[in-house]
């Protein structure tokens, strides 16, 4: 009897569980089903009367970590937010500085005043008109304490009275001054040629100051832009949707629909499945694409793009102040190799500090090049000793490579520069793995002797690369890189009229910094991808630019 | 009975105080810093600092804490700092749906795979088979998860690409038959996970059902049952399945915390946007409010679990009363 009972509760249990089963697969289904079937159209985009705009480009996505214009710092936020947001100036995909919401900008002779006029067709997109008084409102809300923008200074700070602003010292901009509805002046503290530049950054965009104020917290779900595309929808996890926006002042874009999907599994295989338009490829997938006998081959298209990596010696750390230690070691990584067999030439062997496209930039190869016996050479002059000990020098110290990872092993690339240092130069380096938060932690505490990074180009300008990396007073150097030449070089460049003497004095600098061996640079990173032949005049920009609506795609 | 569940409930707030505090304590003294991480290449030490003193971040930890405490039990459990502009609960419940959706499955295959597993080798024991189960068995729960998946998917996926390298696209996926037909079917995305998570699971189930049903097996009541000349099938599942399965009860409560553990490996490996793989995500990232609520609302689920489990088994086993009531 008792058995009985409790084989009924047993019963009761199996037969709860199958009926919450059975209920969850039937809610997933009908919610899968409305999830795929379902075409999503723009909250104002319909209803226009116009049909320029047509077909439905699906792309793989990642959730951005925000829609804020004015507090992304991430290349994913960026994507979306220069379709959905713009400012004065915008850069085009052929990298050239041009006027966006403003119609005109006249620059003072001394190179300090900007005066901008706003095109007469330019709004939101709930049809709302831009004024100056937007302009001024959305830059004095990137640049407010309140906000704690982790970009504003690095974009804003050379507008007069912007700092005084940021720290709360002030109750408005100083430097911005609003003349009329139309024409807005920013005064700046020096004449920089890269001023302009620094304003196509999503710091400077225009908001819509009714929407933010009504809802601080939540009005990134739905942004009333200005730019060419609408946010229509956003399901977080699930997929990020942009329409047209058929009032845009530049003329309706060509593409009516971005569909980023965010989950799913591999990107190539949806894109064979014929569910994405473009994909990333990875290693697993590159020589596939690279075989002229494939497919996909005739899909697969490359581009590079501004990004660089390096390995940083901190000069301050013995045994890296002796700069034959760090040529040294220079000359004895051979980049083509390791990229031929660990990436299978996924990246471009870095042939200097600037990377190709970039205003500054030399086809001639600047840095360190494999020689196994210049590395032995270098290392003979050290004031440091490796093996048997020689009267006069000292031992060579420990050397601990850092660099970002999860695992108790190295890299595969760091892994091949290890073995060469150890075989050519019989350096013994222990590599040294942090996540992400340690390694800035301990970056920015000046405790790494040397270590594996990274940078992307913000705008197109080499002072966003050789200023900021180099400069002794630059924050971002975070290698404690001191040559009093390159700085007077580099000061001389931040206000020089002239592009081609002022590329000139960042060539001149870019020379001493890899004869001092401070970075050894490693690879211009390049994207890979397969690109469906419905897109028409598909662009890859080497940097984060609007570009949906110069897109086609027949379907 | 009533009480006691009332008593245990009373102690979840406390321990509720203790695992937040320490996991809040342990954030903060933890190297790295969110506003670092979130800061993004252009890191200016001057306004990262502004930052952290304006979400409070410079001030004691004490503190910090209490302000956290009095908004979460408000159910404010904060803003996310690696997605600013989203409250945590909006993040983390859409992901937990994920995440409870791959662990009940997991747990109906651990019981389903392993308890008649356990019942064929308790049936063939003395026999050669019985230790050849058991040994590959024992192998096989000594795989780790994170040891597991990298050969699953290198077979299925990068080899033979014979199933999806991983993500998440619902439990169910439509199968159609001759274009015409939809019959739903597992989803291809959730073997390979499904596999590296139920694997220790149900071969510990296994395990246990085994050893209980041999006992069971020795005892009178079977040899009587047997010997009234009841087909073996009956006597398996009507008197030793349900004596054997008792112990079982106190093993979902672990089943169910080895399913919450193997989450943040099988999700981080998988793509699949469950809690553990945000867990994982917001530690990388210091993330400090979502780890606390990832972290509570783990804790709870584990407490509730076992009582759940406790009070089931005061059900099944009149043996046991707990509460001390002595009512029978």
């Amino acid at each position: 009897m008792r058995q009985n009972r409790m084989l009924a509760i047993l019963l009761g249990v199996l037969a709860t569980l199958v009926l919450v089963v059975g209920g969850l697969s039937a809610v997933l289904l009908l919610s899968g089903k409305g999830g795929t079937s379902g075409t999503t159209t723009g909250n104002n985009a319909g209803g226009s009367g116009s049909t320029a705009a047509s077909g439905r480009l699906r792309l793989p996505g990642t959730d951005p970590s925000t829609m804020d214009p004015h507090l992304a710092s991430d290349s994913t936020s960026a994507e979306y937010i220069v379709e959905v947001f713009s400012g004065l100036v915008t850069i085009s995909p052929d990298l050239k500085l041009q006027l966006d919401l403003a119609k005109s900008v006249d620059v003072s002779p001394d190179g300090k005043t900007y005066t901008f006029v706003l095109r007469d067709n330019a709004t939101f997109h709930d049809g709302r008109k831009v004024t100056t008084d937007d302009v001024k409102w959305s830059i004095e809300r990137a640049a407010s304490k309140q906000l704690a923008s982790p970009t504003a200074m690095s974009y804003l700070s050379d507008i007069v009275g912007m700092p005084e602003y940021f720290q709360g010292k002030a109750q408005s901009i100083s430097g911005l001054e609003v003349m009329d509805a139309m024409t807005i002046r920013f005064k700046i503290d020096a004449a920089k040629p890269y001023f302009l530049a620094k304003l196509s950054y999503p710091t400077s965009f225009v908001v819509d100051r009714k929407q933010v104020e009504a809802n601080p917290r939540n009005w990134t779900r739905k942004p009333n832009g200005t730019g060419p595309y609408v946010l229509s929808e956003w399901r977080l996890g699930e997929r990020i949707s942009l329409t047209a926006n058929e009032k845009f002042y530049l003329g309706t874009p060509k593409l009516k629909e971005a569909v980023y999907l965010i989950s799913g599994g591999s990107a190539l295989t949806r894109f064979e499945n014929n569910e994405l338009d473009v994909a990333p490829l990875s290693i697993n997938d590159i020589e596939r694409a690279q075989d002229p006998g494939q497919a996909l081959n005739k899909l697969y298209k490359q581009t590079p793009q501004f990004s660089i990596s390096y390995l940083a010696f901190d000069s301050s750390k013995p045994p890296f102040d002796d700069v034959a230690v760090r040529r040294a070691m220079g000359y004895a990584i051979d980049r083509k190799k390791i990229s031929d067999v660990t990436f299978k030439k996924m990246l471009a062997p870095a042939s200097g500090i600037m990377m190709p496209g970039l205003p500054g930039y030399t086809t001639d190869v600047k840095t360190l090049q494999f020689d196994a016996n210049a590395a032995k050479a270098e290392l003979a002059k050290s004031k440091y000793y490796v093996g048997a000990p020689v009267a006069g020098k000292t031992a060579m110290p420990t050397i601990t490579l850092t660099e970002v990872g999860g695992g108790a092993s190295a890299g595969t690339d760091t892994q091949a520069y290890i073995d060469s240092w150890k075989n050519i130069l019989g350096l013994n380096i222990e590599v040294k793995q942090l996540d992400f938060a340690s390694f800035l932690a301990d970056q920015s505490a000046g405790k790494l002797q040397m270590f594996g990074a990274g940078w992307v180009m913000d705008y197109p300008d080499p002072e966003d690369l050789i200023d900021l990396k180099f400069h002794s007073k630059s924050a971002l150097n975070e290698n404690h890189y001191n040559n009093p030449a390159v700085d007077k070089l580099l000061d001389e460049a931040r206000t020089l009229a002239d592009p081609n003497r002022r590329l000139d004095l960042y060539r001149q600098a870019e020379k001493l910094i890899i004869d001092d061996a401070t970075w050894l640079p490693l690879y211009y990173t390049v994207a890979h991808q397969v690109v469906s032949p419905n897109v028409k005049g598909w662009i890859d920009p080497p940097m984060v630019l609007p570009r949906l609506r110069f897109l086609e795609v027949t379907r | 009975m009533t009480a006691y569940v009332l008593r245990r409930l009373l102690w979840l707030p406390v321990l509720l105080l203790i695992v937040s505090f320490a996991t809040f304590a342990l954030a903060r003294f933890g190297p790295g810093d969110p506003i670092a991480v979130i800061a993004g290449q252009v890191r200016d030490p001057v306004v990262i600092a502004q930052i952290r003193a304006d979400r409070g971040l410079d001030r004691p930890i004490p503190q910090q804490y209490l302000t956290w405490l009095s908004r979460a039990v408000r159910g404010d459990l904060g803003e996310s700092y690696a997605q600013r502009g989203f409250e945590v609960s909006e993040l983390i419940f859409p992901r937990m749906w994920i995440s409870a959706q791959l662990g009940l499955v997991a747990l109906i295959i651990v019981f389903a795979v392993g308890v008649p597993l356990g019942l064929l080798a308790a049936r063939l024991a003395g026999t050669w088979m019985d230790p050849m189960i058991i040994g590959t068995l024992l192998f096989l729960q000594a795989i780790p998860v994170m040891v597991l998946i990298p050969p699953l998917i290198w077979m299925f996926a990068v080899k033979w690409q014979l199933l999806p390298v991983g993500g998440w696209d619902g439990i169910f996926a439509l199968y159609w038959i001759a274009g015409v037909i939809a019959i739903p079917i597992p989803n291809p995305h959730l073997y390979i996970p499904l596999v590296a998570f139920t694997l220790p699971g149900f071969v510990g189930v296994a395990r246990l059902v085994r050893i209980t049903a041999l006992e069971v097996n020795l005892e009178d009541y079977v040899r009587t049952a047997r010997s009234k000349g009841l087909s073996e099938m009956t006597v398996q599942f009507k008197h030793v399945l349900p004596n054997a399965l008792l112990p079982l009860i106190t093993v979902v409560g672990f089943a169910l915390a080895g399913i919450i553990e193997g989450a943040f490996f099988v999700e981080t490996l998988m793509g699949i946007n469950g809690i553990g793989r945000m867990t994982f995500e917001a530690v990388t990232s210091r993330d400090y409010d979502v780890i606390l609520a990832t972290t509570v609302v783990f804790a709870s689920a584990f407490v509730i679990c076992n009582l759940i489990a406790e009070i089931v088994y005061g059900f099944v086993d009149p043996r046991v009363r707990i509460g001390g009531s002595s009512r029978s």
